[in-house]
């Protein structure tokens, strides 16, 4: 069924119930990708789906049910189950079906162009190709893949609410793996299809990372000034995102609950989020919810400006929701995330900050956010890699040693930043954008 | 979901451009989930997920298309795609299919599908109400209880035509203990390969108070100290450091590409003599077990590592076709949108030789970890990392003050050799383990174990 035939499907289902507030929302995406091991393409993939979900609200209390299967009769019975489980919700929280902004930012329309299938194995093998080419220590394990994808969300509700939007994109990745004697290494680096530059300088900057690690020591434990390398603090934004959260604040599980208004980092740090980004391919003019979504700072010159909320959470602050009320995927209720959020850039060159640290760690990597690092409570504690930082300058690659300490901390303690913004790969219509940073102490656990 | 019929001429024509193989795997999963913050349930939601996914192999190249479109048309355009990007289809090949019937390991009594949710709401309930009253600093709790009811369909041009039900219960806590300085969560989240009347095993009341126990223990710790130290790990969800340390090295995925560091050695002395590891998905109604993998083998106990030898990898069967060894009935995938892999089922450790209290008693300056959060490891390098969620120093061979969030980090190869107690109290704890094939639920284990020197990252 199209979504008109959904659409009208529903809304007459829903008639029949006696339901007359409800939203319908519907996503769909198809896919094409290949990958290439060793010296040929070992995976060519395509994928088309879709899926829709139905809220209603019944005497101010909501429920959901969603269904990927989208025969009339398991569409029609998805108005049953909603309707059971509004009736199981005991939250007070106000909910709020919203009629439409005034205005949403003009979206360019865009349609997926997926490369011939002859086109997208060509292009991955000489990828593939590139890496090897690029170093006789290239081997075995080394993959690399091309994919593309279009994506399109259709939101409509019973009080007048009709938006749709459609992303596409591609993207390349390169996981080089380099051997030396018994020793292995490996770096992983993607480029956006769009940007020609960037695919073309994809092996060569993949493989020298790789190459770079090779021979790492170990250090010994201690406090040590640190620079965090803004592809890796990315990281450390998506995980601590939850912070910025107003369900959170309000549900006593963010720190920042109540620090509107307050220097909650550095004077240096502004944090921007920003659904339009200039150039990137999953800009979003409306929420899950239907808001108008907008660029805004969240920080500005060290100071909370705002947090996140949804409708219903800056309904209960008595403020505008911001707009960021998003479903993760059609399936899931509304929760509170970014954009595309990230740090702005200062005006130091990674050689400054090394300066700056003189005797120090340059880290390169963490891994294991999602055990490692608790947003309510602010601590981490990663596992990482990197390079120590001698006389001011990138010295021999460490491994086997772990950064800790507390997001909150961390904040005030940003002391540089670098003149760069390192996006992570988009995950719906969220990325995650920092410079490099430097701070003066960091507790390391090394030999 | 698909008949007999339907299933021949879909392989047939996923065969028709020169595949040597090819699989469908079809699927409906209903599942729900009640949430609770506080002793208010937030939110109640049922999602189906259904779709089909087809592969083909020619040698160890695949093609995999998956679709969410199960209408018949849907179904025959995904096969035709499979066929157009493996080469230049022709006529369909005929494919004859019969049904094999696997035995039913895991019975089940009380679908969550089949409940109310009034009733999932009420055992959410307890459990939150439990974990508020454990403390007076016990600010906040939030919980959800979610069940699957997972319907897959294999059939394959080996003329295999199976059908699998996966029943699976779990419930989360999650506490925070705050007092005026500090605020600290604590969390527990046992599931099963079961219904509803897992809840006759475990209480929702133990879940609740275990996750504010947690919470409160962690809101009167200092932080751990850094360095390397000997370290005790106990049962159950500690045996994610074999998950991390060596299970997914195991993998033919990362094995049969050179990209493990356990690649080459069958046979090796891989870790201490004391280490005997298993990964057994037939344990009647584990949260790890299945009856049959996701590409139609049925499961088995592999026994990985004795006494300290490495015996086997996880083997599906893309590995199997690269590596030339049988497979393990470790093919698994969260969904039809990916294609299956290898993977682990309930993966532990023995139990060993040792007494649980001399192991204890040995450590004269370490660190006890009785609870732990996820970890992650890179095959590669073996390099791995995991969360402590509860820990204690250990003093003079005695448990001393609580710490907190520590990391423990080192590479697969030097623990398993340093695993050099082994104590007598296997015990499993359930988890979702996240890869290439999606997110499944395993279960990890062991008894209490020693590490006579790892890497604590603290402060």
């Amino acid at each position: 069924m199209k979504f008109e035939e959904l659409k009208t499907t529903l809304i007459a289902a829903a008639k029949k119930a006696g339901i007359t507030d409800y939203e319908i929302y519907y996503q769909r995406g198809s896919s094409l990708s290949a990958e290439a091991l060793k010296d040929e393409l070992n995976s060519f993939t395509s994928s088309a789906d879709g899926g829709i979900c139905f809220r209603c609200v019944i005497d101010g209390k909501q429920g959901y049910a969603s269904s990927e299967l989208l025969t009339k009769e398991a569409v029609e019975g998805l108005v049953e189950k909603a309707r059971a489980n509004a009736k199981v919700s005991q939250s007070e929280d106000e909910i709020i079906l919203f009629a439409g902004s005034d205005s949403y930012a003009p979206l360019e329309a865009v349609r997926a162009q997926f490369p011939e299938a002859a086109e997208l194995r060509r292009s991955t093998l000489e990828l593939q190709k590139a890496l090897y080419e690029n170093s006789p220590l290239v081997g075995d394990g080394t993959q690399s893949g091309i994919s593309y994808y279009e994506d399109e969300v259709y939101l409509f509700n019973s009080k007048g609410l009709d938006l749709s939007n459609r992303v596409c994109g591609g993207l390349r990745y390169a996981d080089a793996v380099v051997r030396q004697g018994e020793e292995a290494e490996s770096a992983f680096a993607f480029a956006e299809e769009q940007n020609k530059e960037d695919c073309f300088a994809l092996p060569e900057k993949t493989v020298k990372t790789a190459l770079s690690r090779l021979g790492a020591v170990t250090i010994p434990s201690g406090k040590y000034p640190v620079v965090i390398d803004g592809k890796v603090f990315k990281d450390f934004l998506s995980a601590f995102s939850p912070i910025f959260s107003a369900k959170n604040a309000q549900k006593g599980l963010s720190r920042l609950a109540g620090k509107e208004g307050e220097a909650i980092a550095a004077s240096l740090v502004t944090i921007v989020d920003d659904p339009m980004r200039e150039g990137s391919f999953a800009k979003t003019n409306f929420d899950g919810e239907g808001v108008a979504t907008a660029k805004r700072e969240v920080v500005k010159d060290g100071v909370l400006k705002t947090l996140l909320y949804d409708l219903s959470t800056a309904k209960k602050a008595g403020v505008e929701s911001t707009g960021n009320g998003q479903k993760p995927s059609y399936s899931a209720p509304v929760s509170i995330s970014p954009y595309q959020f990230s740090i702005l850039p200062g005006e130091d060159p990674r050689d400054a900050l090394f300066g700056l640290a003189k005797d120090g760690i340059f880290v390169t990597g963490c891994k294991g956010f999602h055990a490692g690092a608790n947003a309510v409570t602010g601590d981490f504690s990663m596992e990482s890699y990197g390079f120590l930082i001698r006389d001011g300058k990138q010295a021999e690659p460490i491994k086997s040693f772990t950064i800790s300490g507390n997001i909150f901390e961390l904040f005030k303690e940003i002391a540089a930043l670098g003149d760069t913004v390192y996006w992570s790969m988009p995950s719906g219509f969220t990325a995650f954008g920092s410079p490099d940073l430097y701070l003066p102490l960091v507790s390391v656990a090394g030999d | 979901m698909i008949s007999k019929q339907f299933a021949e001429r879909l392989l047939g024509i996923a065969m028709s451009s020169g595949a040597d193989f090819a699989e469908l795997f079809c699927e409906v999963t209903e599942s729900n989930a009640v949430s609770a913050i506080g002793s208010t349930i937030e939110r109640a939601n049922d999602t189906l997920i259904s779709g089909i996914g087809v592969r083909a192999f020619l040698g160890t190249k695949t093609v995999f298309s998956s679709s969410s479109d199960l209408s018949e048309e849907g179904m025959l355009a995904c096969a035709k795609a499979v066929a157009a990007a493996m080469g230049d289809p022709s006529t369909p090949q005929n494919v004859l299919l019969c049904e094999r019937v696997f035995p039913n390991l895991h019975p089940t009594e009380k679908l969550t599908t089949d409940v109310d949710a009034k009733l999932r709401a009420e055992l959410l309930l307890s459990a939150c109400n439990a974990a508020l009253s454990y403390d007076p600093a016990i600010k906040q709790v939030t919980g959800s209880i979610f069940g699957v009811d997972h319907k897959i369909l294999v059939a394959n041009t080996e003329g295999l035509y199976a059908t699998d039900r996966k029943i699976r219960t779990r419930i989360g806590i999650s506490a925070l203990a705050a007092n005026e300085n500090d605020s600290q969560s604590g969390l527990a989240a046992p599931g099963s390969g079961c219904g509803l009347e897992f809840f006759d095993r475990v209480t929702p009341e133990t879940v609740g108070r275990e996750a504010a126990r947690q919470a409160m223990v962690n809101l009167g710790a200092t932080y751990c100290p850094a360095g390397r130290m000997t370290v005790a790990i106990e049962n159950g969800f500690g045996g994610v450091i074999f998950h991390e340390a060596c299970g997914h090295s195991l993998e033919a995925s990362a094995v049969a590409i050179g990209a493990s560091q356990m690649a080459g050695k069958l046979g090796q002395k891989i870790a201490n003599e004391k280490v005997t590891a298993v990964d057994d998905g037939t344990i009647p109604g584990a949260w790890g077990s299945i009856n049959i993998d996701d590409e139609g083998t049925p499961s088995q106990r592999n026994l990985l590592i004795e006494k300290g030898v490495l015996k086997s990898y996880l083997v599906d069967r893309l590995g199997s076709r690269r590596m030339g060894l049988p497979m393990t009935g470790s093919g698994r995938r969260q969904s039809y949108r990916y294609e299956a892999t290898s993977r682990m089922t309930n993966t532990f450790i023995e139990n060993g030789p040792d007494k649980n209290e001399d192991i204890i008693a040995s450590i004269e300056n370490g660190l006890y970890c009785k609870q732990m959060g996820g970890g992650s490891v890179d095959p590669l390098t073996g390099a791995f990392n995991f969360s402590v969620t509860e820990g204690y120093l250990v003093k003079n061979g005695k448990i001393a003050e609580a710490v907190r969030g520590a990391t423990l980090i080192g590479t697969g190869a030097e623990i398993l050799q340093n695993i050099d107690m082994v104590g007598q109290n296997l015990a499993c704890a359930e988890g979702m383990c996240g890869a290439a094939s999606g997110s499944i639920p395993t279960n990890v284990g062991q008894p209490l174990i020693r590490v006579s020197s790892i890497t604590v990252g603290g402060r």
